[in-house]
């Protein structure tokens, strides 16, 4: 029955569609997720550097 | 009041002065009206008034886009944007003279326009067009509406002369249903009565774009 | 939304798609008039909802943004636009499926299906200026402006849509089977796969979501490392 290939077309363009939207999220989160882990340590280590020469400014100027 | 009448003053002198928007548009529309009667090829007469209406209507919306951007365009440069934020005519009621500016162009363009079309689809100049003429008005009115807004955003935004017609017709869409089958049945010589209710849909459609232009206007207007 | 509860979701969802799918291939009896194909329609409807509510979703998230002017706002409502446009792109490609064998055409100008094709066209400009423009608040506001006007102007499409439809002759005929749908069986299963649909739309939602948070976070970031790097710079 020809009515069946239009129904399982149909059905597949459905799931192909939201496999590959989920996909695409997916792999938008993880590249997203790795600039927030590299973007948070540089910002830790560039407080660090600030803390510290604070830090020693003050010292010096006591 | 007395801001908006400044403001569209100042747009009329400035384009009764150099010209060069309306001789546009009407140019625009007439090319597109040359371009309709070879794409449809119509037998013409009033059997064909179901097409003439259709061509006016292309003319209208891209003429009309062409016109709303100009207005806008306007004030780019030289800082006028930004002098007349800081007048105390408040945002809405720029809104309100940019928008009746459009308009104004784009009846004066249609005008022609309609002189073209009733020319090139072989109709007569009579009565018919007197029933026309409100849903003509209606339409412009709303598009003019609807482009200011959009045009507001447009100006701002990369490539924004391809995104202006790009939002903007989706949008009309019902005012264009209505705006072709009331012209349609005017030129087809039926009274108003025969097309009633797209003129409704017309007047519908007008309040809701005119002041959802002129409450979101601030939003899309100003500088960084 | 924390990742645990969107995972919940998914599981949510996929629980449901079973039952509807299973509902839609084996439970649900076939339609007398138009056979097989018609199990489309068990799908095809769902998505038409969210098609919609996701376009309601994105108009009320502007909303709140201009007058909030809170960044969730404006991420909720692009999260949604583009979750949205996901369905009614499928709205479209499965009801011409389903024409096709039925009507004999790939397209029809049935109501509508015309107010569905003209909310793909308000999706793809919104879409398009989102894509056209970089992140900042004016972009932002713009969004919201055409989201609230776009909302606002679809009962008008509707109407004048559905007026221009009766009007003209029928050589195109209205679809049916919408309504009318005679067996309970049917109801129910429509009722599952709303349900499974509307689960599929908020998993995806908050998926998306979450991608626009993160990047809305890298962005602030990426202002507090400027900042902090020019105070160091500064001793």
């Amino acid at each position: 029955m020809e009515n069946l290939s239009y129904l399982f077309a149909a059905y597949t363009v459905i799931f192909a569609v939201i496999f590959f939207y989920v996909l695409f999220l997916w792999r938008r989160q993880a590249r997203l997720d790795e600039e927030l882990r590299s973007l948070e340590s540089g910002l830790r280590m560039v407080r660090e550097e600030l803390a510290e020469r604070g830090a020693t400014r003050s010292q010096a100027s006591r | 009041m007395g801001a908006f009448v400044a403001i569209l003053r100042k747009d009329l002198r400035l384009e009764l002065r150099g010209g060069e928007s309306t001789i546009t548009l009407v140019a625009l529309s007439l090319l597109i009206l040359v371009v309709m009667v070879f794409a449809l090829n119509p037998a013409g007469g009033a059997r064909d008034a179901g097409t003439a209406a259709g061509a006016l209507w292309v003319a209208l919306i891209f003429s009309g886009t062409l016109g709303a951007t100009r207005v806008l365009a306007a004030e780019s440069g030289n800082g006028c944007l930004r002098a007349l934020l800081l007048s105390p005519a408040d945002r809405a009621t720029l809104y309100c003279a940019k928008m009746l500016a459009a308009f104004i162009f784009m009846a004066v363009a249609e005008v022609a326009a309609v002189v073209i079309m009733v020319l090139f689809f072989n109709l007569e100049f009579d009565a018919r067009l007197a029933r026309l003429a409100p849903v003509l008005a209606l339409g412009s009115l709303g598009f003019a509406g609807l482009a200011t807004l959009l045009a507001a955003i447009s100006g701002r935004v990369r490539a924004g002369d391809l995104l202006l017609p790009l939002l903007a017709v989706p949008l009309f869409v019902p005012a264009l249903i209505a705006g072709v089958k009331a012209s349609g049945a005017a030129l087809a010589g039926e009274p108003i009565s025969a097309f009633a209710e797209w003129l409704k849909i017309l007047v519908a459609f007008d309040v809701l774009f005119l002041s959802a232009g002129y409450l979101l206007f601030e939003h899309v207007i100003g500088e960084d | 939304m924390n990742r645990n509860a969107i995972d919940s979701l998914g599981l949510v969802t996929l629980v449901l798609m079973v039952a509807a799918l299973f509902m839609v291939f084996v439970y649900v009896p076939t339609e007398a008039v138009q056979g097989i194909v018609q199990r489309i329609f068990y799908f095809h409807v769902p998505c038409a909802w969210v098609a919609f509510a996701a376009f309601a979703l994105v108009a009320i998230s502007g909303i709140f943004y201009l007058w909030l002017g809170q960044q969730v706002w404006d991420d909720l409502g692009y999260a949604a636009a583009e979750t949205g446009m996901i369905f009614c792109t499928l709205v479209l490609v499965t009801g011409s499926i389903w024409a096709r064998p039925i009507w004999g055409a790939w397209w029809t100008w049935d109501s509508r299906l015309t107010t569905t094709l003209i909310l793909w066209l308000l999706y793809g400009g919104y879409l398009m200026l989102r894509a056209m423009a970089d992140d900042t608040p004016q972009i932002a506001r713009f969004a919201a402006v055409v989201g609230i006007v776009a909302a606002a102007d679809v009962p008008i499409i509707i109407i004048s849509v559905r007026l221009w439809r009766t009007i003209h002759p029928a050589v195109l005929v209205t679809r049916q089977g919408s309504h009318g749908l005679e067996d309970p069986r049917m109801v129910a299963t429509l009722l599952v796969s709303m349900a499974a649909f509307t689960a599929l739309f908020v998993w995806l939602l908050m998926l998306r979501f979450v991608t626009l948070r993160t990047r809305t976070r890298l962005n602030f970031l990426a202002g507090e490392l400027g900042r902090t790097r020019a105070a160091v710079g500064d001793l």
